[in-house]
């Protein structure tokens, strides 16, 4: 053969292209891709698979998860510039209002857009993102650098849990429309899953409503140990909230009416600490 | 890699305005990029439910992290750093599980013998969506950005927290693996406009 070198395999090709061989090494691929079909043919195919990648359209994302995204954002926002008005409304002795906002300088008024959610979440903002200052504030940054934001605050969310007086059913009953219809919202969720979860396991209902329903928790929560499994309004919607223990933490699931084994309409999620659970 | 153009506030203005406590900043700044967004969480993890929590976690810890910001680099940038840890954070998660784990060529195998409809041949974005599975998370993600997103080695190495010798390396060896598996699809790249539901669309 011409090139004076075996022919080159994939790999070591895919690291020249990509400018890892250089120096002599380098030198002697180039001269055998001149001289060699076979490897100048395997080069082209190998530069083809950039372009075809290149080539192939972002797929937009689909409105389902934009209106999600939306509301989880219009949460934070809401949560963030009206942790004032935290302490009211909420029987918890832990939210002290108004201490932690120093951290942004100044706060804004209460968003008028996004009402609706802040009503809503004004009740959990300082027992979650205002205690996260306080109480999980080597957490957070520690988390946050790997981007689990979730899960940052709810160790936050801990302390406050250790902090409520209240006994658990009360704080249950508090979610209750006068219909016995739970009811929450992106804001109350949290509040909502640890109050359950002070209960004992016992007095809490793990069984779904319907084979439609125990489909959609296989599908949502896969094999995790379930804690709760719940018909509620969520935003006025019907909904079933899923619970299950996820590694350290829970996850609460809030799904959507067409939630099936096959079909994951998931609403909502967020993560809850452990070590707020009852006996 | 784009940032801001044209009409509107810089991505940096707004993340600015955001961590001053305007409270739609935030929103308009994703609401910019979110496709692109989605792209790199919904092909690293190659599951769109999945891709859905991973940006959900990586909105939230972007929000709340806002002030961290240096402007070291582009906000896009920095975006799409949070993104890809929040999807290879699932993926770990996801590894104890048995699903469609990474890098697990029978699951390819067997996904393409479910697919043997001569007609979804054609249907470029699946086979590539399809081919990304077989690769390790790391080397899907690098490829991800920097072939699929069109970032430089440099910009892709800030996303991915590593050196850009490791970007090359890790795209190096992902275009090696995929070539077998992709290597009938060169030919026909006019079909790549094709909409793939299975990926791109609510499930």
């Amino acid at each position: 053969m011409r090139g004076q070198m075996t022919h080159l395999d994939t790999d070591v090709l895919a690291e020249f292209r990509a400018g890892l061989i250089t120096g002599r090494r380098g030198a002697k691929i180039s001269a055998h891709l001149a001289s060699c079909d076979r490897c100048t043919a395997l080069d082209d195919r190998l530069a083809g698979v950039s372009v075809l990648l290149a080539s192939v359209p972002a797929p937009p994302m689909p409105d389902r998860v934009a209106q999600r995204l939306d509301t989880v954002l219009a949460a934070e926002a809401a949560n963030r510039n009206d942790p004032e008005r935290a302490g009211k409304g909420s029987s918890r002795k832990a939210t002290t209002p108004g201490r932690p906002t120093a951290r942004r300088g100044f706060r804004l008024p209460s968003p008028r857009v996004l009402a609706p959610v802040a009503a809503a979440v004004v009740a959990l903002a300082a027992g979650g993102y205002g205690l996260s200052l306080i109480g999980g504030g080597s957490t957070s940054s520690m988390q946050a650098a790997s981007g689990t934001a979730p899960s940052a605050s709810s160790s936050a969310a801990a302390s406050a849990a250790k902090g409520a007086a209240e006994p658990a059913a009360s704080a249950r009953s508090q979610f209750k429309s006068s219909s016995q219809t739970v009811d929450v919202t992106p804001g109350t969720l949290r509040q909502y899953v640890e109050a359950e979860l002070r209960l004992p396991r016992a007095e809490r209902p793990t069984q779904p409503a319907s084979s439609l329903v125990r489909g959609c928790v296989q599908r949502v929560a896969g094999t995790a140990p379930l804690e709760l499994v719940q018909s509620a309004l969520f935003e006025g919607q019907p909904t079933t909230i899923i619970v299950a223990r996820t590694g350290q933490d829970y996850t609460a699931w809030v799904a959507g009416l067409d939630c099936s084994a096959t079909n994951r309409d998931v609403l909502y999620l967020t993560t809850v600490p452990s070590g707020i659970s009852g006996p | 890699m784009p940032s801001a153009d044209g009409d509107g506030p810089s991505d940096h203005e707004l993340l600015r305005r955001h961590v001053a406590g305007d409270s739609d900043a935030f929103g308009e700044l994703f609401r910019r990029h979110r496709d692109r967004l989605w792209a790199v969480a919904l092909r690293t993890v190659c599951d769109p439910d999945e891709a859905a929590d991973a940006l959900q976690d990586a909105m939230v810890s972007a929000f709340r992290r806002a002030a961290d910001f240096r402007g070291e680099s582009a906000v896009t940038t920095w975006l799409h750093r949070i993104v890809v840890n929040a999807s290879l954070d699932r993926l770990r998660r996801r590894a104890a599980r048995p699903a469609l784990s990474a890098g697990d060529e029978q699951a390819f195998e067997a996904l393409v013998a479910q697919d043997g409809d001569p007609a979804r041949a054609a249907d470029t974005r699946l086979d590539v969506d399809a081919a990304l599975r077989i690769l390790p998370p790391q080397q899907r993600a690098a490829l991800v950005v920097v072939d699929m997103l069109g970032f430089s080695v440099a910009d892709a190495a800030a996303i991915l927290a590593t050196s850009p010798g490791t970007v090359k390396s890790r795209c190096a060896r992902a275009r090696a693996r995929l070539l077998p598996y992709v290597a009938h699809l060169q030919g026909n790249r006019s079909a790549s406009q094709s909409v793939s539901p299975a990926q791109g669309g609510d499930p």
